[in-house]
């Protein structure tokens, strides 16, 4: 059963680390299509990707394993999460913002 | 590719400028009969008969400008891209190339980056 739990902890870090990459990906060539062409739609569109890919794994994935090693007290679990659900709820608000940008 | 039409139909068509200057116009990009008046300096009514003319052999093809605001209205883009006539064996061949209409904005483009810009831009 353990052994099945651990296997289970790594598909999941694997697969939050490949949305991590992934998004950062589309995040990059949003924040290219930005630069090549001025575009305000695209900066809001890589701002909102980072924030909902990179930026709240990270903040996730670090915060947890500072819990783990009880570098943080346990009661930093909900801040914690809050935190991160925060940063995924700017994430899309600048996504949806930027679809309806309009120069 | 749909059938060309006859050698002396399109040689007729292709031999009116006014058609001519209309298919040079469209083909940088779409525009709408009265942009077309102006920039070839013809009359409105030559712009749309022309427009017919041309829609008839499919050189030519209407699209619809979405305007905010809802004064949508028609702009016109060329779909010829090579017309050529050939002699051979005691017959003219002609063959007319149409361009392929975009399936989605930006799509010709090569870099992932602009080609995205286009997509998200136009949504």
């Amino acid at each position: 059963m353990v052994a099945i739990e651990t296997l289970m902890n790594w598909l999941i870090t694997a697969l939050a680390f490949g949305s991590t990459v992934l998004g950062g990906y589309v995040g990059y060539q949003a924040y290219r299509g930005y630069r090549r062409h001025n575009s305000r739609a695209m900066q809001y569109l890589s701002v909102g990707l980072f924030c909902l890919t990179a930026v709240a794994f990270v903040v996730a994935f670090v915060g947890s394993v500072f819990l783990r090693q009880g570098l943080l007290p346990s009661q930093f679990q909900q801040p914690l999460t809050l935190v991160t659900r925060a940063f995924q709820f700017v994430g899309v608000l600048f996504i949806a913002y930027s679809l309806h940008y309009r120069e | 590719m749909s059938e060309d039409p006859a050698v002396g139909d399109i040689l007729d068509l292709l031999s009116d400028e006014y058609a001519r200057d209309i298919l040079a116009a469209t083909s940088v990009k779409p525009m709408s009969a009265k942009q077309l008046a102006d920039q070839c300096e013809m009359s409105q009514p030559t712009v749309y008969r022309r427009v017919e003319w041309l829609q008839e052999y499919g050189l030519i093809e209407e699209q619809t400008q979405i305007e905010t605001g809802g004064n949508d209205y028609s702009v016109f883009a060329a779909t010829l891209s090579e017309f050529s006539l050939a002699l051979a064996d005691g017959d003219f061949e002609t063959e007319i190339e149409r361009t392929e209409p975009p399936a989605f904005p930006g799509q010709d483009e090569q870099d992932t980056a602009d080609r995205f810009t286009k997509m998200w831009e136009n949504l």
